[in-house]
C-alpha cells in the first residue's frame, strides 16, 4: 500500500493533467473519476488532491474557475491549458517509454 | 456541517498564511469537498457521526493540507522579488554611491517608499509590501532624532508624548501584519536592529552632530553593503517556498547583517551593545509568532476572519 502511495505520489502530476487533458472537473470529481478509471488502484488521499491542483494551476498548466450549478452550489472547476498540454504531451511520452523498459525488464530472457 | 468539521476548517484556516482572497477560495473549495462527500456517505446510509469521522479520516491532517497548500502558494515571481527587494537596493545604492546628503536623492527615496507602501497596504497587502513598509516608518523614527534639538522645556512635553506616539502607531502596524503572518512582521522590522546597530556607530550619544555625519560618510560604503545583504536576502525568501527555510534564512542572514556591522564599525561599538542588538533581533523572531497567538486568542474582535463568496460563473 506503501509502495503505491509513493507511484501515485510520482506520478500525481501526470494523472492530473491527463484527466483535465480529457474533461474539466472539480476536485470530489476527479478523485471518483480517478477511482473509477483505475478499478479503485489510484485512491488519493483527499486533502493531498487540493496542494496538487494549486501547484499545477500556480505553475500554470491548470485554471481554475467557479462555476455556480444550477442547484445553486458553486464549484471551482479545473481546465488544462495550452502549457499543460504540452507538458502533458512531453510526460505521455515520458511514462510509455518508462513502461516500455520496465515491461523489457520483466520479460522473462529470450522471449 | 459538524463542530469538528468546522474546527478542521478553521485549523487549515489558521495555518494557511495566504493571501486572503486566496484563503477564501481554498477554505470555500474544501467546504464543498466535505459537503459533497457527507452527501455521498449519508446518501448510503451512514449516520452523520460516522460519516464526519470517516470524511476527515480521507481528507488527513489539517496542518499538512494547510502546509502544502501555503508551499504551493508561497513562491513569488523574479518580480516579485525584485520589487520586495527594492526598497533595501534603493537605500543601499544611496549610501554605497554617498548620494544619501543629496536631499533630493534623499526625498525620492522615502516619497517612492511611502508611496508605494501605501499602495500595497490597500491593495490586499501582498508579500512584496512589507520591506516597503518597514522603511516607511523612518520618517517617524527622523522625527524621534530631530525632537533631542528642540529647545530643553519643549524636550521634555515632546519626547514622551512621541514615544507613546510611535510606539503605538508601530504596534499597530505590527498587530495588522501579524493578523496577515507573524513571519512578515519580522521581514518587516528586520531592518531596524542594523539602522541602530549604524546609528549607535555614527553616534553614539544618540545625538545626530556634525561630527557624526562625518562618519556616516566614512561608514557609507559598509552602511550600503549591509543593505544589499539585506535585499539579497529578501529576494531569497520571496523565492523560497517552505516556511521553515524562510524563517531560517531570515534569522541566519539578520545575525550575520549584524555580525558585519559590528565588524566594520571597528569597536566603536561596544560589546554590550552588540549583544542587546543581537537581543533586539532576536525578539524580532519571538514576539510577533507570540502576538499572533495571543490575537488567535483575543476572539472575533481582533481575529481576522472575512465570509468568503467565491467569484462565480453560471454553469453552461
Amino acid at each position: 500500500m506503501g509502495q503505491r502511495q509513493e507511484l501515485i505520489k510520482g506520478g500525481s502530476d501526470s494523472l492530473l493533467l491527463c484527466l483535465l487533458g480529457q474533461q474539466s472537473m472539480y476536485g470530489y470529481q476527479i478523485i471518483k473519476e480517478l477511482e473509477r478509471r483505475s478499478q479503485g488502484y489510484f485512491k488519493f488521499k483527499e486533502g493531498t488532491l487540493y496542494p496538487a491542483l494549486h501547484r499545477l494551476e500556480k505553475a500554470g498548466l491548470i485554471l481554475g474557475k467557479w462555476q455556480l450549478l444550477t442547484n445553486g452550489r458553486p464549484r471551482r472547476y479545473y481546465h488544462i491549458t495550452a502549457k499543460g498540454r504540452s507538458k502533458l504531451a512531453v510526460e505521455r511520452l515520458q511514462w510509455q517509454d518508462f513502461l516500455k523498459a520496465m515491461d523489457l525488464i520483466f520479460q522473462p530472457a529470450g522471449y | 456541517m459538524t463542530t469538528a468539521l468546522s474546527h478542521y476548517l478553521e485549523v487549515i484556516r489558521d495555518n494557511l498564511r495566504i493571501d486572503l482572497p486566496e484563503e477564501g477560495e481554498v477554505i470555500s473549495e474544501l467546504e464543498t469537498h466535505i459537503e459533497d462527500r457527507l452527501q455521498e456517505m449519508k446518501e448510503a446510509g451512514i449516520s452523520e457521526e460516522e460519516a464526519t469521522k470517516t470524511c476527515l479520516g480521507l481528507l488527513g491532517s489539517a496542518k499538512v493540507i494547510a502546509r502544502q497548500i501555503y508551499e504551493a502558494h508561497s513562491q513569488g515571481s523574479w518580480q516579485q522579488a525584485l520589487l520586495a527587494s527594492m526598497p533595501h537596493l534603493l537605500f543601499g545604492i544611496l549610501f554605497a554611491l554617498n548620494w544619501w546628503h543629496h536631499i533630493s536623492w534623499l526625498s525620492v527615496v522615502l516619497i517612492l517608499v511611502i508611496g508605494t507602501a501605501i499602495y500595497g497596504w490597500w491593495h490586499g497587502k501582498p508579500t512584496w509590501v512589507f520591506p516597503w513598509l518597514g522603511y516607511s516608518l523612518i520618517p517617524v523614527a527622523v522625527v524621534g532624532l530631530l525632537l533631542p534639538h528642540l529647545p530643553k522645556g519643549w524636550t521634555l512635553l515632546t519626547i514622551p508624548l512621541y514615544f507613546a506616539l510611535a510606539l503605538w502607531w508601530l504596534f499597530c502596524i505590527v498587530v495588522q501584519t501579524t493578523r496577515r503572518d507573524w513571519l512578515f512582521s519580522s521581514l518587516m522590522l528586520l531592518p531596524m536592529p542594523i539602522i541602530i546597530g549604524w546609528f549607535l556607530t555614527v553616534a553614539p550619544d544618540g545625538r545626530l552632530t556634525e561630527t557624526s555625519l562625518q562618519r556616516v560618510y566614512y561608514f557609507a560604503p559598509w552602511i550600503g553593503l549591509s543593505f544589499l545583504t539585506l535585499a539579497l536576502t529578501i529576494a531569497a525568501f520571496i523565492r523560497l517556498r517552505q516556511r521553515w527555510l524562510r524563517i531560517a534564512l531570515l534569522i541566519i542572514s539578520g545575525l550575520l547583517t549584524l555580525t558585519m556591522v559590528a565588524y566594520y564599525a571597528g569597536g566603536r561599538l561596544s560589546l554590550s551593545t552588540f549583544v542587546g542588538l543581537i537581543l533586539v533581533m532576536w525578539g524580532l523572531f519571538l514576539i510577533p509568532p507570540l502576538l499572533e497567538r495571543w490575537l488567535r486568542r483575543g476572539g472575533g474582535r481582533l481575529k481576522r476572519r472575512r465570509s468568503y463568496r467565491p467569484p462565480v460563473q453560471m454553469a453552461n
